[in-house]
């Protein structure tokens, strides 16, 4: 919890910059034109983004007080090693979605789950097996049936 | 997409096709079809499909697949329908305002002539409607009278077609109406039961009212006098020279054999003698079943968006049009 | 309007086989996902949507009602037997269900828990029938001025309760509402932000945003989390001959069950409070209202009672506000309300009038689930003793696995794919930063509702703002808005001022 004016800080900063960049490009420029009686198509989402505009600047200068208050500096240096632990998953899970972009499903899943098991740890050949094939079959399951019910 | 998701399924596929057996040899069709409906699932136009697709299964001998693509007021469909070299094995199952209306009032990739309309199986019901107890009853002509003495009379408009209707009708008598956008049924009808809206366009939810008398129509858009609704004059019989009939019709691209348009045409005109197509359509979605064969539909839809292009010329071009 | 008959027939239906099948199978399913640390409801519903599609309207509801009302009896065991709540909001059960299960009686701590659990559940479902459909009648009649305002209300509302900072709170819904007006324009046409992709003219697709912000986001962070914790010890279930409940100790635990059945289905009536208040404020109230505050903490059963009875009964009255009025008033509501969107029904008081059979079946099947829960938590008590100890990496890799397999049965394709991983980014930031998703996920989902009425409004009035005083409906909501920004606003800032006064002093 310490670090809470922290991060507030930076996310109010980071959400002030997307609320600038909505307001100022973004809504002007795809918000869609046209004559209307009552709104404008771009009215809510303009007045969705003074909203947040006003909220994280509020919260970016009460949090920068607060951190001036207790002395800390705006700047923390983030711990390099923690940076690429919370940033592997998604990379993981994004190079899976260029697979399966490229091949059907039900061949990439087991190296999904399996390989995700052997990165976390699980050394256990059986369990690793198990936690792949069985969502797999199922998957393949419910595709067949849904195929021969005529959904698909 | 997906076709690789199902990659691994094929043979759930062949088994399917060795259970509905009656493979013809070079008879249209030796395959799968899919019917694909341009709404979401749950609407009328899907509870409708997936019953014919049924009752089609049993007539051509082949599955009959269901798929959903919603979008653009079914003009996502019909985009990818014109681009579709399935040769009939694919065919959409919508309303004919989507191909009427639909390439006036936006942008799209395809036209009427893009396809061929192999028949049309039942006839729209919608309307103009009121609420209960308003001040010009349930007439279209006293409605009249009362919007030229009350400007600001409102209206809830659902489609782009209802609106230009409106637009022209307002046009024509002198009326200052504000139009309110509401979504589908479900949005109209709380803005009529409630008495917030004047009157409104209905696309069906009216037949469902038509017991308890809460929602009077005022004119039937479609070319007869509404079924539940024998007292409400048409558009034409009120003197507006439009033709807003909807239609459903079932549609294939243009270059498809006339083999296989026929055969469809066979199997759906046996749709609409069969019981069940019969009974979902006249009892849950309220509609009357017709046989339109290809000529006669495709000339209604051709007078159709002439009569569109001329209402526009008359307005001036829709608001829409930026 | 509807007769006793068409009411009897909705209960026939909700008795037939199939629908209690369908319903066990949501109640069971649901009862694992409780008791799977780190497996929540929102996550276990988000990623149930896909499954329900193929089903009927009225089993796609009655399955992921069952399933919702099934993680509330179930994270109780692992509350008891792990000290670590399965769903955040069983965190109360913890104070006093281990302690109770490390003194040698598991068995009847988790037969506390679950007949509080049962009792909470099946009145707050009484209650939201008796309440939801004199309601509805009532909200029928509401016009566009009047749903605007509700809405706008609604909105402010869940920001400022659902906890954690009001400013953050608003400025995710804020996001909520931008996204939610992504599509074709409902009066002009006109495409808003949608980029050019033909995807996004029906607007954001709900379920990959819901399976990217809730599911997949949820797995992103407990991958982030999971080096840290790693096994807690199970309590297993002993023969003990005196670990049960007996009919005596169950009796006075009944007192408590009723007045935290109350305090939780008020709480839940509330949008934006969800289950953790009520089960945290129902069992403050359980020991403040004792004869031995003292045992309280230690392993007294009424303090199971409490937190359990109140955490089950948010969850059928959090509906009040769905069924009557159409706002969801928290996550699985709006999850609801995707799956009904999905399934063709706009979900509110119209559907008293327009599926009024659908309504009471579900109704009834909400009965049914309850009874269900029972019957599952109880015959099941060992089993899912067992099923707390299923390790997280192998739930995160699987969950992992369905949120991907739930897009890609749905046939949305790679555009899915991406828009899934953009909203777990997204997600992810949104909890890291504590930014609150409920406000985010209800503003979604009622911006189109809001718009539309607003429009309506704006048209209907002409522009003119003194309509609101031949409304006095919709004025009041307008002022209670107001008053409630003020509030929120007042009190931030006093405790931001006290914050800064302590400060100084140390």
């Amino acid at each position: 919890m310490t670090d809470m004016p922290r991060k507030n800080f930076w996310s109010g900063l980071g959400v002030a910059a997307l609320a600038v960049m909505l307001l100022t490009w973004i809504i002007p420029t795809y918000g869609g034109s046209g004559f209307a009686f009552g709104m404008q198509p771009q009215r809510l989402a303009t007045l969705g983004a003074w909203l947040i505009l006003g909220c994280s600047i509020v919260l970016t200068v009460v949090s920068a007080i607060a951190l001036k208050r207790r002395g800390e500096s705006i700047v923390a240096t983030p711990d390099l090693g923690h940076l690429w632990h919370q940033a592997w998953p998604f990379l993981y899970v994004l190079g899976f979605i260029v697979l399966i972009d490229r091949f059907p499903l039900t061949w990439v899943a087991p190296l999904l789950i399996g390989g995700l098991l052997l990165l976390l740890g699980e050394r256990r050949w059986y369990v690793v097996v198990l936690t792949a094939a069985i969502p797999t079959a199922g998957l393949y399951g419910l595709t067949a049936h849904l195929m021969r019910i005529g959904v698909v | 997409m997906k076709m690789k998701l199902l990659g691994t399924a094929v043979l759930s596929a062949a088994m399917a096709v060795g259970v509905a057996g009656q493979v013809q040899a070079d008879d249209f069709p030796t395959k799968p079809l899919t019917l694909v409906v341009g709404w979401g699932a749950g609407g009328s136009t899907d509870i409708q499909a997936r019953v014919l697709a049924n009752v089609l299964e049993e007539e051509l001998g082949q599955p009959v697949n269901v798929v959903n693509q919603p979008g653009a007021g079914g003009g996502v469909a019909l985009a990818r329908l014109a681009n579709s070299t399935d040769e009939g094995y694919t065919f959409v199952f919508g309303t004919s305002m989507t191909i009427t209306f639909g390439p006036l009032s936006t942008e799209t990739t395809y036209g009427l002539d893009d396809f061929r309309y192999v028949a049309g199986v039942t006839l729209g019901q919608s309307a103009i409607v009121t609420g209960e107890d308003r001040p010009f009853g349930d007439s279209w002509e006293d409605l009249v009278a009362y919007a030229q003495e009350n400007p600001g009379t409102s209206y809830a408009n659902q489609t782009a077609l209802d609106r230009m209707i409106i637009e022209y009708i307002a046009q024509r008598e002198g009326l200052d109406l504000r139009i309110v956008p509401t979504s589908g049924g479900a949005g109209m009808a709380p803005l009529i039961l409630s008495g917030d809206v004047d009157f409104a366009y209905s696309g069906g939810t009216h037949s469902g009212y038509a017991e308890t008398g809460e929602m009077p129509v005022l004119l039937s858009l479609a070319e007869d006098r509404l079924v539940a609704y024998p007292d409400a004059p048409t558009l034409q019989e009120a003197g507006y020279d439009i033709n807003a009939a909807e239609i459903r019709v079932a549609m294939v691209p243009k270059d498809t054999p006339d083999a296989h348009v026929e055969r469809l045409a066979e199997a759906l005109k046996a749709a609409t003698q069969d019981e069940r197509f019969i009974e979902v359509t006249e009892e849950r979605i309220l509609m009357p079943v017709t046989w339109m064969p290809e000529e006669e539909v495709t000339q209604t839809l051709r007078d159709q968006v002439e009569g569109y292009k001329a209402l526009l010329e008359e307005l001036g071009g829709l608001p829409e049009d930026e | 309007m509807i007769g006793f008959d068409a009411i009897l027939n909705s209960f026939a239906a909700a008795l037939h086989y199939e629908s209690i099948a369908i319903i066990l199978g949501g109640v069971l399913l649901g009862y694992i996902v409780g008791v799977i640390p780190g497996l929540n409801r929102a996550v276990a519903i988000a990623i149930a949507i896909p499954l329900t599609f193929y089903m009927s309207a009225y089993a796609a509801i009655a399955f992921l009602i069952g399933l919702s009302k099934g993680t509330a009896a179930g994270s109780a065991v692992s509350a008891i037997l792990l000290n670590t709540p399965g769903e955040p909001s069983s965190a109360a059960t913890c104070l006093d269900g281990y302690p109770m299960a490390s003194s040698g009686k598991p068995r009847k701590a988790l037969k506390v828990g679950l007949l509080a659990s049962v009792i909470g559940d099946l009145l707050a479902t009484l209650l939201l029938i008796a309440v939801a459909i004199p309601f509805a009648s009532v909200a029928l009649k509401f016009g566009p001025y009047e749903l605007a305002a509700i809405l706008i209300f609604a909105l402010v509302f869940i920001a400022g309760m659902a906890g954690g900072s009001f400013l953050k709170g608003l400025a995710a819904g804020g996001m909520g509402v931008i996204l939610g007006t992504v599509g074709l324009d409902p009066e002009t046409g006109a495409m808003r932000l949608t980029f050019g992709f033909a995807e996004l003219m029906e607007g954001v697709p709900i379920l990959p945003l819901v399976i990217g912000t809730l599911a997949l986001a949820e797995m992103f962070v407990q991958l982030d989390e999971y080096r840290r914790n790693k096994d807690a010890s199970v309590i297993k279930l002993g023969k003990n001959a005196d670990d049960d409940l007996s009919y005596q100790e169950f009796k006075g635990t009944l007192p408590t069950i009723f007045k935290s059945t109350g305090v939780g289905a008020f709480v839940g009536a509330l949008p934006g409070l969800g289950p953790s208040v009520g089960a945290f404020m129902a069992y403050g109230l359980a020991k403040r209202s004792a004869k031995d505050p003292d045992s309280f903490g230690k392993g007294n059963p009424n303090g199971i009672a409490a937190a359990e009875a109140s955490d089950n009964a948010v969850i059928p009255a959090s509906y009040i506000p769905l069924f009557g009025l159409g706002i969801p008033g928290s996550v699985s509501a709006a999850l609801l309300v995707g799956a009904f969107m999905i399934h063709g029904i706009q979900v509110g008081p119209l559907m008293l009038r327009d599926h009024p059979e659908m309504l009471f079946t579900l109704f009834s099947g909400m009965i049914v689930a309850s009874l269900l829960m029972l019957a599952v938590g109880w015959y099941g008590l060992r089993i899912f003793a067992r099923v707390t100890s299923v390790p997280p990496h192998i739930v995160i890799s699987v969950v992992i696995f369905l949120c991907l397999a739930g897009i890609q049965v749905q046939g949305y394709g790679t555009f899915g794919l991406v828009t899934v991983f953009v909203f777990a980014i997204f997600g992810y930031f949104l909890k890291k930063f504590d930014y609150s998703f409920v406000t985010f996920l209800v503003a979604f989902i009622v911006t189109p509702m809001l718009e539309m009425n607003l429009r309506q409004s704006v048209i209907l009035s002409g522009g003119e703002f003194s309509i609101l005083l031949e409304r006095p409906i919709a004025l009041a909501f307008v002022v209670f808005t107001v008053l409630m920004v003020l509030h929120l606003g007042w009190t931030s800032y006093r405790r931001w001022m006290q914050a800064r006064h302590k400060a100084k002093q140390v």
